[in-house]
């Protein structure tokens, strides 16, 4: 007894733990009859579970009431569950065999939300020790003593899961007056202050009004819920995890988030089961209010929700069809928002192939096409076959690429991720190798170092194989280039191919290369078109040079885009590399000079210098802080769901911009668009609340939004009306002033309608 | 160019996020996969159009399915229905099984149906599937049709008066009903999938 009493303090509880090894468990737990303690769960030998029959009594008065309890204690590491047990795991189970003794209802103290590693499964327990108990009645007539017997039924789990049944028993003496055992009476106590109370109970008044009644059975629903603190105490502010819902007849899903700049006030989304249950549905679960600096107090909820109808004939799920006819749905054009479900495969590849022509007028693609041009002007004197085929290694070189890139994506969804377009930019190192690619590319240009027998030698004598591949690389850095670049109708192509099949996926590649090629095969197949091309002469090679400073400015960007992914460390990082990429390309060119030993000396100095300079340079962290943007709007908040809720809630039209570094495109619209004066002005008119989710790096929660709109990648614009927070309205990947003024006005008047 | 080609090969490499595919809900038409088992054969379920399938994410490790594979509920669930029109697949999304652990598991517990190999957890997410057992009904024209627990018993103490939930959705489809239940709290082990 008096080392339970020591308890009290943090070191005694450290001296009765080492105690209790040193001796053996059996010392510490002395007063507990060996049958009212048993472990489980035996792991190797290793119990991961001690159960114990405790009482807040040492003696009972027949008559008297009293608590009666089961203690479960966990290695650590190691749980049990609530009596919703959540996603997976079993509901603990406690029965109870007490003759002359009435047991009430077992009291669950508030659980804890468990996560596997992945987020993809919830439930609910406890770790370390728990409490269950209940209030238990001795009868008038027992003499002698009471005998407890209590059989639990649990699942204790940590990565593994095993299963124990756990059987105890003890004795009470029943004498003329109840006495207290103040050691288990503290317990019960402790474990009572955590078991949530009814907001009766505690002054606190909850109201919930549903958004729509009744309920249809497999439809989702929504509502808003409330819950007030008693006069003179401060709103009820919460913690993550804060809902913890019962296992609700009739609801397949429900989940309460704050409001945010409103405590107390959430909201409620949820979906309702197939089958219509017998009885309505109610809200039940359970509330933890407050923080953990503060102290929690946990609530039961159980409110009605509204009864639940079966889903008219049409919109629900028909029983068995005889004969399903192929679904074939009309291509329709002109929709904003075009989801997967309405876009036929032939539309699909229609988008692809034009996304991928446009893709040429973006800024991203634009040196390289400048390059190609000037390529083609040297060859296009040339005879008229080779240039064709040109052409054709170009076309290939974009083709192969971006099958290579499709069968990327493919492997990469076959190994579990699923990967949007442009995601290869929210990888430092792929940065780093496209910038060392453009500098070392622009250093050929100023003749720094030359590849092959190109360069030096004369246009016309211009070795044609060599020629054929260097057409094909080009393609190929087309390809690399274009990717940060969404041109218009290609987000939705794209995304709805990575949703689909891996036939679909390599057609709308396909496509997108054909389109991308299109306008430099014109040339070819356009006979007169070739003859606008100005002579060859001595301003190729200055057309040249100039080149390669385009070449620069893009790796300007690629430094910028690098900032932000691993901040002003990474920038230096990248810098240093490229420094090293020069040297090399210009000790390479030295070695292209020499002769026999001395050459191959030089070029095994060359793969030294950027083997060495790119292990010491080439380390990101992507932990780092990035570098913090000035926001083009001024207003802008980073994107959360619950805040754009809130701002909804609070009849707000909400601006969403889904936007990266590395998306030009995003830039452009941000540069020409929305820091227009016109379009502040307007935002400020209706109150738009301006909300920035910035893809640069991975984020888990906005890939999955743009899925959501079958999009694969930014940039992607939602302006949501707060009278239809359900229908936002996306925009066309490339803005116009005029778009974003309508479009928020037409949000906001929604709102004047709707009020 | 080389540099270029080792740079895509460099994105094979990125842990890149995974977005929420659509799960499965009863009623719409199952998510297609194509899977092999632990023999290596490819099964697709497209390949079962015009049989009813049922799906049951198993782990030879977990309490609950050795519970029921101890009684037999699967097998004896299937020697119920007719042959020609239901398939019956396993499969198995926990990240640490490799195809001969859970070959060696079939031969031990002597069952005949193909345990589909999916340890990068694609298709158990696709699907929902949180526990093991966690069994799932697609009909002929390959729409999912029930999806929950094998049984109204989770502990496995119910002497008699079972709801075998699966036999039930089945026994319907074969017979053009409705199937009653559509979906029920699936119960046992958490799904090990890879994180």
């Amino acid at each position: 007894m008096t080392q339970q009493r020591v308890r009290r303090s943090s070191w005694g509880g450290l001296f009765v733990a080492v105690l209790g090894l040193v001796l053996g468990t059996g010392v510490a737990r002395a007063e507990l009859p060996a049958t009212a303690v048993s472990t489980g769960a035996p792991d190797q030998g290793n119990p991961r579970v001690e159960a114990a029959l405790l009482t807040d009594v040492s003696q009972v008065k027949p008559g008297d009431s009293f608590r009666v309890g089961v203690r479960f204690r966990m290695d650590p590491g190691w749980h049990i569950y609530w009596k919703n047990p959540g996603e997976s795991g079993l509901a603990s189970e406690i029965v109870w065999d007490t003759p002359g003794t009435t047991v009430g209802e077992l009291q669950w103290p508030l659980p804890i939300t468990f996560r596997s590693p992945d987020g993809f499964i919830t439930s609910y327990g406890y770790a370390e020790e728990v409490l269950l108990f209940a209030e238990a009645r001795a009868s008038e007539q027992m003499t002698g003593s009471l005998q407890l017997s209590a059989a639990s039924d649990i699942l204790v789990c940590e990565q593994r899961c095993l299963p124990a049944q756990l059987m105890l028993t003890r004795h009470i003496p029943v004498g003329p007056e109840t006495r207290k055992d103040p050691e288990f009476a503290a317990a019960f106590d402790a474990a009572r202050a955590s078991v949530p109370v009814t907001p009766e109970s505690a002054g606190h008044v909850v109201s919930l009004a549903l958004d729509t009644k009744p309920l249809t059975a497999g439809q989702p629903f929504t509502g808003t819920f409330t819950v007030t603190a008693p006069q003179g105490q401060p709103a009820p502010v919460v913690e993550k995890d804060f809902f913890i819902p019962d296992r609700i007849k009739g609801i397949a899903r429900v989940e309460l988030a704050p409001v945010a700049g409103k405590p107390g006030t959430f909201k409620l989304e949820g979906t309702v089961a197939q089958d219509v249950p017998a009885q309505e549905p109610r809200l039940a679960g359970v509330l933890r209010l407050g923080t953990a600096a503060s102290g929690y107090r946990a609530l039961t909820l159980d409110l009605a929700l509204a009864p639940v109808v079966a889903a008219p004939p049409g919109t629900a799920p028909a029983a068995p069809v005889v004969k399903a006819a192929p679904v074939v749905k009309p291509p329709t054009v002109g929709t904003a928002v075009a989801s997967e479900s309405s876009l036929s495969l032939g539309l699909v590849l229609l988008f692809a192939f034009l996304g991928g022509a446009l893709l040429n007028l973006m800024p991203c693609v634009f040196p390289v096409l400048a390059l190609k041009a000037y390529g083609f002007t040297r060859t296009v004197h040339a005879e008229r076959g080779k240039v064709a085929l040109h052409a054709l290694a170009y076309a290939g070189g974009i083709i192969g690429s971006l099958l290579a890139l499709a069968l990327v994506v493919l492997a990469l969804r076959a190994g579990g991720s699923s990967v949007g377009w442009g995601f290869q930019f929210q990888e430092p190192l792929f940065v780093a190798a496209v910038a060392a690619v453009l500098v070392a590319f622009a250093l050929n240009l100023f003749g720094v170092f030359t590849v092959g027998t190109d360069g030096t030698a004369l246009v016309e004598k211009v070795d044609s194989s060599h020629g054929l591949a260097r057409s094909a690389g080009e393609g190929v850095l087309a390809v690399v280039l274009a990717t940060p670049c969404s041109a218009p109708l290609l987000g939705t192509a794209v995304g709805f191919a990575l949703a689909a099949g891996p036939a679909t996926v390599l057609a709308t590649f396909f496509m997108l290369g054909l389109g991308l090629a299109l306008p430099f095969c014109l040339l070819v197949l356009v006979p007169g078109l070739t003859k606008l091309l100005p002579k060859p002469g001595a301003w190729m090679e200055r057309g040249k040079q100039l080149l390669g400073f385009a070449l620069l400015g893009t790796t300007v960007w690629l430094v910028w885009v690098m900032g932000g992914l691993t901040g002003v460390d990474g920038m230096a990082r990248l810098l240093a590399f490229l420094a090293v990429v020069g040297l090399g390309a210009w000790m390479y060119g030295l070695a292209q000079g020499a002769e026999g030993g001395r050459k191959v000396a030089g070029v095994v100095a060359v793969v030294a210098v950027l083997a060495v300079g790119g292990v010491l340079s080439l380390r990101f962290e992507e932990t780092g802080p990035a570098l913090r943007k000035a926001s083009a709007v001024a207003e802008a908040q980073p994107w959360d769901e619950a805040a754009v809720a809130a701002a909804l809630e609070a009849g707000q039209p909400v601006f969403v911009d889904f936007t990266a570094d590395w998306c030009l495109t995003c830039k452009f619209n941000e540069r020409t668009v929305l820091t227009r004066e016109e379009v502040r002005a307007a935002f400020a008119q209706h109150k738009v609340a301006f909300f920035v989710a910035d893809w640069t790096r991975r984020d888990e929660r906005i890939s999955a939004k743009l899925a959501e709109f079958g999009r694969a990648g930014v940039p992607m614009y939602l302006v949501v009306s707060p009278a239809a927070p359900d229908k936002p309205e996306v925009l066309p990947e490339l803005l116009t002033t005029d778009s974003v003024i309508e479009a928020v006005r037409r949000a906001a008047e929604r709102v004047a309608d709707a009020t | 160019m080389k540099t270029l080609i080792s740079a895509v090969a460099l994105a094979v490499m990125l842990p890149v996020v995974a977005l929420a595919a659509d799960t499965a809900q009863v009623g719409k038409p199952a998510p297609a996969f194509t899977l092999k088992d632990e023999a290596g054969k490819e099964h697709s379920l497209a390949q079962y159009k015009g049989k009813i399938v049922v799906l049951e994410w198993t782990n030879s490790d977990c309490p609950f399915v050795q519970r029921h594979y101890t009684a037999n509920t699967m097998q004896k669930t299937l020697a119920g229905f007719d042959a020609k029109k239901v398939v019956w697949l396993a499969v198995d999304s926990t990240a640490s099984h490799t195809p001969d652990k859970v070959a060696a598991w079939k031969k031990e517990k002597g069952f005949t149906y193909s345990v589909l190999q999916d340890a990068s957890g694609t298709v158990g997410k696709s699907y929902g599937a949180k526990t093991t057992p966690h069994m799932y009904v697609i009909d002929e024209q390959g729409v999912l049709r029930y999806a929950g627990a094998i049984d109204d018993d989770p502990r496995g103490n119910k002497k008699e008066g079972t709801t075998n939930y699966v036999k039930t959705a089945v026994d319907a489809l074969l017979s053009g009903k409705p199937v009653p239940a559509t979906s029920s709290e699936p119960y046992g082990c958490s799904v090990k999938y890879k994180s």
